[in-house]
């Protein structure tokens, strides 16, 4: 039988032990991929932006629609008032987008599918997110737990109701896309493993079905960035405006 | 200590024990949990400050710059177009009063050949005509002349018969009256 399908998800150092105040903060293969997933935006956008011409080459117009398809995402969702968040939202997407990608490459590391990973950006939004409704709001952001037009009787659940779904925004948000790529990372590995102990005579079929996973995780890869990065637009837009 | 709190409830919200990493998910082995939040946090930041700095303001300025070519460029080929479509009313123009200038020309060079045609036509009738009233004159005179030419040449012819047949002469004035009378029988008979 093949490694442990789980074996992929393992984090192990690179380099020297680094600790402060007693905190292991070691360079690990998830910060090697964190940083080639960086880099690698860095590159894409750097061509990207070389050249101005008005007609775009390839990697502008990569670049052009992804900036497009944000500011269209943001303007849709959470309005004008969104404006100056478009640069977190963007990173935010790119970044998710970039780190599934990458992947998807054999004997490469996925960092979005470390639960610590997510939950950080969830959080991070999250506290954000509300931080900025009180802001803007003050108590008046309270209301987002009394939705208007429900019945007096009702008001006690549904503002309960509402309050745990709140707070659980940020553990659905990154244990959607920390569960999405572990789960097509994990299976991936599982139909491989069978195709090498089946070998030559069977295991053409866990094959056939190894490359139709493939293209399904990569249309998992993108959706569940996008996801990620219309819900945080659609947090925002509760934040900004009001609504309930 | 608070960290080690976090870690141990989150790890019984999702059902789970500590010891269950080392078994199945090394994603809740939280050994390398600070590190991943720690580079997560540097890497992430760097690449949103590049972002936020560089390239977007760079594509938006792209965006922006073709927006406006784009709409310059609308904008000139309208005035373009305009510009077309007044110079094909003019060269209409131009073209019609062109052609009003030469059915004018026409019509009066006709005019000017129909009159010229009709005062040498009246001129030349007018000759004919004088040459046809000479040429009558002429023939009456011719005709006037004859009869009294005539007349004397019967009356000689008539004295010459008498002279040989008489042996005598006769009186000038009885023979012409008699010529002219009888002259006078013959022209009331034929008529």
């Amino acid at each position: 039988m093949a490694a442990n399908p789980m074996d992929q998800f393992k984090v192990h150092k690179i380099g020297p032990q680094i600790e402060i105040s007693g905190i292991d903060l070691s360079f690990t293969n998830a910060s090697l991929f964190m940083a080639i997933s960086a880099l690698l935006i860095a590159i894409t956008l750097m061509l990207g932006t070389r050249e101005k011409r008005i007609v775009p080459g390839k990697i502008q117009l990569i670049s052009e629609m992804i900036y497009n398809f944000i500011s269209k995402m943001i303007g849709d969702t959470a309005g004008k008032k969104a404006k100056p968040y478009f640069p977190f939202i963007f990173s935010l997407f790119i970044f998710i987008l970039f780190c599934n990608m990458i992947g998807m490459l054999p004997y490469s590391f996925t960092v979005t599918s470390h639960i610590i990973v997510t939950l950080t950006f969830a959080l991070f939004i999250f506290i954000s997110v509300t931080i900025l409704g009180f802001v803007i709001h003050g108590f008046k952001y309270l209301k987002i737990f009394v939705p208007s037009g429900v019945p007096l009787i009702l008001l006690p659940i549904i503002s309960v109701i509402e309050i745990i779904s709140y707070l659980s925004r940020p553990v659905s948000l990154s244990v959607r896309l920390f569960a999405n790529m572990m789960a097509g990372h994990t299976m991936l590995k599982v139909f491989g493993g069978f195709v090498v102990s089946l070998g030559l005579i069977g295991g053409w079929l866990p094959l056939s079905f190894s490359v139709a996973l493939t293209g399904l995780e990569i249309l998992v890869a993108f959706l569940q960035a996008y996801v990620f990065a219309i819900l945080t637009c659609i947090y925002l837009n509760d934040a900004l405006n009001l609504h309930h | 200590m608070k960290k080690f709190i976090i870690v141990n409830s989150f790890l019984i919200l999702l059902g789970k024990d500590v010891h269950a990493a080392e078994a199945g998910m090394p994603q809740l082995d939280p050994q390398y949990w600070a590190s991943q939040v720690f580079w997560l946090v540097i890497i992430f930041l760097s690449i949103y400050v590049l972002i936020d700095k560089i390239f977007i303001p760079k594509i938006r300025n792209n965006i922006d710059v073709r927006k406006d070519k784009i709409s310059k460029d609308l904008e000139s080929a309208k005035n373009f177009k305009e510009q077309a479509e007044k110079k094909l009313e003019e060269y209409n123009l131009l073209i019609e009063s062109a052609k009003k200038d030469a059915n004018k020309i026409l019509s009066e060079s006709r005019q000017k050949l129909n009159e010229d045609m009709q005062i040498k036509r009246a001129k030349i009738q007018k000759e004919i005509d004088e040459e046809l009233n000479n040429a009558e004159k002429e023939i009456q005179k011719f005709k006037n002349d004859s009869s009294s030419k005539i007349n004397m040449i019967s009356e000689d012819i008539a004295s010459t018969l008498i002279k040989d047949i008489f042996g005598e002469e006769l009186n000038k004035s009885s023979i012409k009256a008699s010529v002219s009378q009888s002259i006078k029988d013959y022209e009331s008979k034929n008529q």
